[in-house]
């Protein structure tokens, strides 16, 4: 398939001038003084996301995630390297690629906040140059998939978190760009809200067809909609690839918690004929014994098995390892 | 205790936005110049009663510098970003009477901008211009008196503007209304007398003179210190006024749950 | 360029139905600075009529350069009101969300916010109509000169926010640009409210040389009102607002090119 983005060795670096020494005017010298220091936010990044994938792009603060989509989309220029949406270059063509782009900043709307939803959509669609009909029929289509009804009327300021962020997400489809870039789009959202959201961009990337590149803190937004991951770290490429791959990767244990019938008695041969890093004990409290299991190298049953030797087994409880430790383990 | 403390931080926090304050007081000084030569084209015509041509640069002169203890407050002493952000409930809350808090962090931002406004551009009108200056230490100390009530009565003044916010949310608009009765009502550009009847009658009877016109005229040595009366009654007028609103704010807030 | 004006009036109407909101505050604050720009108006028509005239500037003279540039600049605001406050776009980084439009950067600034000065206009139509009516019973003016106030009129508004524009790119460089406008917009017009004529040279030459301001009315001033210099001064007016204009857009993109390498 013809990649929608490609990355090619994206660099980007700030010079940020060195604040003078303390003393008198010290703001003024600091604008006059010539010297910097140069930070690299990002480096030599490259990756090619094919059309209608819907990839994560993840990586702690000030890692280069958002000075990254920021060059995506032509905010910034580059240092170095290259950028292709669609064959088009953001840095020179940057009000063509716009065109072909939908961006939603969870942090903040792009919404009028004194208007009722459909005048920001009005103003929108004639920035897009979108005709009367087309932007009728669209936004029709919009506020059925994202149930905009109940509140298209409503000022932006009078709406909850949760409905400004549907409206904010089809103001960023209204132009039916092809590429979207999602920056936090479940921030601040209760449970319910959170969900829906998600069912919402998922539709939208299944029935839809739209590319989407999405960067978030909430690993359960990454866990249930990407189907790749993209990990940045200190402005270079840790990972790419599938959630599967990632947490195999990581190899983190799965917890199998025992309660026995009768105390354990453990022998010191017991675990001896396996690795230590397959199946470990780490914890041992009365009838109950915790243990790490990698799954990689012993089964489930397997280590029940063994488990078993010390005793008859009342109860089993077993954790499988949470995403975010998964990430925190890469970062 | 308290008083030192709150005047004191705002001082400080001032103080690194000293650079920014610099062009600002630039700006200030071009604003007087552009005032004193509006009287200094007519007084080429004409003499100008008991100020003089001199006398009426010096007065235009020490009327700018006046406007950053006496004018240029913190707008509506920041009541109404506090309702905005829910604040105030916080504020009328804690054991000290908000008008005490809020007049002493205001003491600290006058401090700052008598050292870092008045004096420079004081310094530089003294230089430039023919300012002149009182010879009698008797007249130094009742200009600083009138200038500390015209201090307060601004701060007075500002409470009861930043007080309505919790009315309505338009409240800056009064700030710069009450800015531009000021410049007309205080004899800020034009000595009270020369206004026409109805003006200078309701001005007379405002407390926009011991603002400007009363310090000012006892600077130039043209009215004796006994002119603070007015000023001194004013004060106490507002003081009551203040604390009489904040018992409203009070009963409001209360209403409203903050 | 149509789309462009289509999109304009659209931002219009729903500007005035956002402030609308707020039905009160709306007027509240018309009638504010109406109340405001009169005082001002008010310090120099006392001082005028005590003492007769201002550097052989007679009160309806003076009357002219005032509600001239306040009706230039109430339009220029009304057009572009957040180029003025694109301080707070940079601090706040919203800028960013104006470059993800398909549009240019300074149309989406304009269009972000259009606000209406009625008070600033019903205070300058009123006070030019009574100065010039005033100066029309004199026989001083004739009708021509209403053609040219608005010619005059048009112009500064070009200028003012040429001025504004170039102060709004230093935004690029400074962030913070508060106390520069407090200079280059702000104590420039009030300056020139007042008859050039009264200020020192040095301070005449800044505001014919440095921040043009002075072309905004004074200047054109002198031949529409008095017939002083001559018609070319007009040309002159408009072509000094023109040039100021081109260069304020050239700075301007040469700014936003360096935003957008160094994202500061």
């Amino acid at each position: 398939m013809k990649p929608m983005i490609t990355v090619h060795q994206l660099s980007k670096s700030f010079r940020l001038p060195q604040p003078a020494p303390e003393g008198p005017f010290r703001g003024l010298r600091t604008l006059m003084s010539r010297q910097y220091t140069e930070k690299e936010a990002v480096r030599g990044v490259s990756f090619s996301i094919a059309s209608g994938e819907f990839v994560g792009y993840i990586g702690p603060n000030g890692a280069g995630k958002s000075t990254t989509i920021k060059m995506l989309s032509g905010i910034l220029h580059p240092t170095a390297g290259e950028v292709q949406i669609d064959g088009l270059n953001p840095h020179r063509d940057r009000r063509r690629v716009a065109r072909r782009l939908g961006v939603l900043f969870g942090q903040r709307t792009q919404l009028w906040w004194d208007l009722p939803v459909r005048d920001s959509y009005d103003i929108l669609a004639a920035m897009y140059g979108i005709e009367t009909d087309r932007k009728d029929a669209r936004i029709t289509e919009l506020a059925d998939l994202l149930q905009l009804g109940e509140f298209m009327d409503t000022p932006v300021r009078k709406l909850s978190l949760g409905q400004r962020m549907r409206a904010d997400l089809a103001a960023a489809l209204l132009h039916d760009p092809d590429v979207l870039f999602l920056d936090e789009p479940t921030i601040g959202l209760d449970v319910v809200a959170k969900r829906s959201i998600r069912e919402y961009l998922h539709s939208i990337n299944v029935e839809l067809g739209k590319t989407v590149l999405l960067t978030t803190h909430d690993m359960d937004d990454i866990e249930q909609l990407c189907s790749r991951v993209i990990v940045i770290n200190r402005g270079t490429i840790g990972f790419d690839g599938t959630i599967d791959e990632l947490r195999r990767r990581i190899g983190l244990p799965t917890l199998i918690r025992v309660t026995y019938r009768q105390t354990p008695v453990l022998s010191s041969t017991g675990l001896a004929s396996y690795d230590d890093s397959s199946l470990r004990v780490t914890e041992i409290d009365g009838h109950t014994v915790t243990a790490e299991c990698n799954r990689e190298a012993i089964s489930a049953m397997d280590a029940l098995r063994l488990l078993e030797q010390y005793g008859e087994i009342e109860d089993v409880h077993m954790e499988e390892p949470h995403f975010e430790d998964v990430i925190h383990n890469l970062y | 205790m308290l008083f030192y403390v709150l005047a004191r931080k705002t001082y400080v926090r001032n103080l690194q936005y000293r650079g920014a304050h610099l062009i600002n007081t630039i700006a200030s000084s071009l604003f007087g110049f552009i005032y004193m030569s509006i009287w200094a084209a007519i007084a080429t015509d004409q003499p100008l009663g008991e100020y003089g041509s001199a006398g009426i640069v010096s007065y235009v002169a020490f009327n700018q510098c006046s406007l950053w203890v006496a004018a240029f407050l913190t707008n509506g002493l920041g009541i109404e970003q506090s309702v905005r952000t829910g604040g105030i409930a916080l504020e009328l809350m804690r054991p000290t009477h908000l008008f005490y808090q809020l007049m002493c962090k205001e003491w600290g931002q006058i401090a700052y901008q008598f050292v870092y406004k008045f004096l420079p551009i004081y310094a530089l009108y003294a230089v430039v211009l023919p300012m002149y200056m009182p010879h009698s230490l008797k007249t130094w100390l009742a200009t600083a008196v009138a200038l500390l009530l015209a201090g307060y009565i601004s701060i007075c003044i500002n409470y009861l503007i930043g007080a309505t916010a919790l009315w309505t949310t338009e409240s800056r608009w009064l700030f710069w209304v009450n800015y531009a009765f000021n410049s007309l009502l205080s004899g800020f550009l034009i000595p009270l007398e020369w206004l026409p009847k109805p003006l200078a009658f309701i001005a007379h009877w405002s407390s926009y003179p011991s603002l400007n016109y009363i310090p000012t005229r006892i600077y130039l040595g043209l009215s004796s210190p006994s002119t603070l009366v007015r000023s001194v009654a004013w004060a106490v007028f507002l003081t009551i006024c203040c604390l009489g609103l904040t018992k409203l704010m009070r009963r409001k807030v209360e209403v409203q749950g903050g | 360029m149509m789309n462009g004006l289509r999109m304009y009036g659209l931002l219009f109407r729903a500007s005035i139905r956002s402030r609308m909101q707020y039905r009160f505050n709306f007027w509240f604050s018309s009638v504010m600075l109406a109340v405001i720009s009169i005082v001002e108006f008010l310090l120099l028509a006392i001082v005028l009529l005590k003492f007769g005239h201002i550097k052989g500037w007679s009160l309806a003279e003076a009357g002219w350069l005032f509600s001239v540039l306040s009706l230039s600049r109430a339009l220029y605001r009304t057009v572009a009101n957040d180029v003025h406050n694109i301080e707070s776009y940079l601090v706040s980084g919203e800028l960013d969300g104006l470059l993800l439009r398909p549009i240019p950067v300074l149309s989406a600034l304009m269009s972000r916010n259009v606000s209406f000065r009625f008070g600033e206009v019903f205070q300058g139509i009123g006070i030019l109509a009574v100065s010039m009516s005033t100066l029309m019973r004199e026989g001083q003016i004739g009708w021509l000169s209403i053609p040219l106030t608005v010619f005059v009129i048009l112009s500064g508004a070009v200028l003012l926010f040429a001025i504004g524009l170039i102060t709004a790119t230093a935004g690029f460089w400074l962030t913070r640009i508060t106390e520069l406008q407090n200079i280059t917009e702000d104590a420039a017009r009030t300056a020139v409210q007042y008859p050039m004529s009264i200020y020192p040279r040095w301070l005449q030459g800044i505001l014919v040389g440095i921040i043009p301001v002075g072309f905004a009315n004074y200047m054109p001033g002198l031949f529409v009102l008095r017939g002083d210099t001559g018609w070319w001064m007009l040309p002159l007016t408009a072509c000094i607002a023109g040039a100021l204009f081109i260069l304020a857009l050239f700075v301007w993109r040469f700014g936003l090119s360096r935003y957008q390498s160094t994202g500061s």
